[in-house]
């Protein structure tokens, strides 16, 4: 008892940036009882979130998505390879996620961040799983080639909500990603025609033109804290150390329930709880869509 | 091939003696205690610097001295092809060591004894000369952090093809074979502190090249000194001076 009153007299003196410091969690629970949290968010809102369509110009479809600070950039890059025996009539998806040291002070070079392979492994998981898209349009010619689609993701600024900010550029990747044109060479091996030589084409092309990937339903996702009877939508990276318990929830464009994901933690979820982050990640699923479709239309109008 | 046509013209439309476009942002990265973007034509590369930090590692700690660390990765699309292994690679340890020792000429480590300067640069788009844009890009994200320094550190490269001196080379360009010429100075002194050339090239050319190369350096400077003096303009006004 007494300690506690030594640390309220300390607290009442002390500077705001200090108490921060020295008590988060009290520092943060003063701010939950008024219903806000300290960048002045209430519970349920997610941070400003932008999208930028082709950011990388070397690649065949990239995206730079931001949650608040945290910053994803997603690259795809298309090769030609054999499909295997079993599905001849299938492409290929390989997702990588980064975390390189410039991201947070927590990543140093020699020992990596543990929060990279888990989102690598959450996202490909969940990209694949969702049906997003369908492997057989990757497919050039049945049983002997077929296309490989390398996504890298780079977190450049990792400030909370890493597959949230991973996913929606992915996705946003995926939406601007252009098929670039083929030909058989001599050795009737399938090449991937460069921008020079697609006017004057001797051979014939595979595919005549760039086209779209038909993506059949895109999924978004959300992730939220559980702290006490609380729940915080979209957290930044001070709120994620402090209050361990996260669960996160991707939904379909048709709102369906995609994936769930709860990693433990020492709060537990009753139904009402995952109910009301179902009820948030819907609200918010509404917004990306928004926020998506109105980068993929500035894209088309240049 | 030709590199510069008879007008005087090379690939990419630039005159022999003109350098790409170049931008730069501060405090690209919030977590960092400095960063900053760099862009030189389509080479772009972030540098994130976290520090002065408690050194991590006992053994290395230097008692009168901060120890300054650099790591150089480039992103798995920044190059044509897909790479299979960024960092780790031979390339990439020799840049990451010759930014550091760049680097570490400027700084003033004495004033930070025991602690930890970790200067990290990770290159998002390869379209040559990424050795000097790195280091404009740590330059700037080392004022940002507020670490003292003596100096700006600044670097460009430049070549020799079709019997012409070029400035700044693109990654056709330093493909072709040609000698390629990369300088770091120290503008207000004019001192060199990195110096790297490969392939043949005689003595009286050379120094044309490399007298090429520190003007370019000097452009570089002028600009990062704007972009640094607006930044400082911008927070005065946030804190109300």
């Amino acid at each position: 008892m007494s300690s506690t009153n030594t640390s309220s007299d300390l607290s009442s003196e002390m500077e705001v940036d200090a108490f921060r410091r020295l008590f988060p969690l009290r520092f943060h629970e003063r701010h939950l009882l008024e219903s806000i949290r300290p960048d002045a968010r209430p519970l349920g809102k997610a941070r400003d979130t932008s999208l930028a369509l082709g950011a990388v110009a070397s690649a065949h479809g990239s995206a730079l998505a931001k949650i608040g600070c945290t910053t994803m950039l997603a690259a795809i890059k298309m090769e030609v390879m054999t499909p295997t025996t079993e599905s001849p009539d299938e492409g290929c998806i390989v997702i990588d996620f980064h975390m390189p040291p410039i991201c947070s002070p927590i990543v140093r070079p020699g020992r990596p961040a543990e929060a990279a392979p888990v989102v690598s492994k959450q996202l490909s998981d969940t990209i694949l799983s969702s049906g997003m898209i369908d492997l057989k349009e990757l497919s050039l010619v049945s049983g002997k080639a077929a296309w490989m689609a390398y996504l890298d993701i780079y977190c450049l600024d990792a400030d909370g909500a890493l597959f949230d900010a991973a996913l929606l550029s992915a996705v946003a990747a995926f939406s601007h990603l252009e098929i670039p044109v083929v030909s058989l060479n001599e050795d009737g091996r399938v090449v991937v025609v460069s921008e020079e030589d697609a006017g004057k084409l001797e051979k014939e092309a595979v595919n005549k033109e760039k086209r779209k990937l038909k993506l059949s339903t895109v999924s978004f996702s959300l992730t939220c804290i559980l702290h006490k009877n609380y729940i915080l939508a979209d957290p930044t990276a001070e709120e994620e150390s402090i209050m361990e318990t996260l669960m996160t929830v991707v939904l379909d464009s048709s709102f369906q329930l995609v994936s769930l994901y709860k990693p433990g933690g020492p709060v537990l979820a009753c139904t009402s709880a995952i109910q009301d982050c179902v009820a948030l990640t819907r609200q918010r699923v509404k917004e990306l869509q928004k926020i998506l479709n109105e980068a993929i239309s500035d894209m088309e109008v240049d | 091939m030709e590199f510069v046509s008879p007008e005087g013209l090379r690939l990419d439309g630039r005159r022999p003696m003109e350098m790409r476009q170049i931008r730069a942002e501060i405090g690209a990265v919030s977590r960092a205690d400095g960063s900053a973007v760099f862009e030189m034509g389509n080479t772009k590369v972030i540098a994130a610097v976290y520090g002065p930090r408690e050194v991590q590692n006992r053994s290395q700690q230097i008692n009168d001295q901060a120890l300054v660390r650099c790591e150089y990765s480039m992103a798995n699309f920044s190059t044509g092809d897909r790479m299979r292994k960024p960092k780790g690679d031979r390339r990439s340890t020799e840049i990451s060591l010759v930014i550091r020792q760049t680097m570490e000429a400027c700084i003033l480590t004495h004033l930070m004894p025991r602690s930890q300067i970790d200067i990290f640069v990770q290159v998002l788009q390869a379209d040559g000369g990424t050795r000097s844009a790195c280091i404009n890009a740590a330059t700037l994200a080392l004022a940002d952090a507020g670490i003292p320094m003596c100096d700006l550190v600044t670097s460009c490269s430049a070549g020799y093809l079709n019997s012409t001196a070029l400035l700044d080379l693109n990654y056709v360009e330093d493909s072709a074979g040609g000698p390629d010429v990369t300088v770091g100075i120290l503008p207000k002194s004019e001192k060199v502190t990195l110096l790297q050339m490969d392939a043949k090239l005689p003595m009286d050319t050379f120094e044309n090249v490399m007298q090429l190369a520190i003007e370019g350096c000097k452009a570089v400077a002028t600009y990062i000194r704007e972009v640094l003096l607006e930044n400082t303009k911008q927070l005065e006004y946030r804190r109300g001076v």
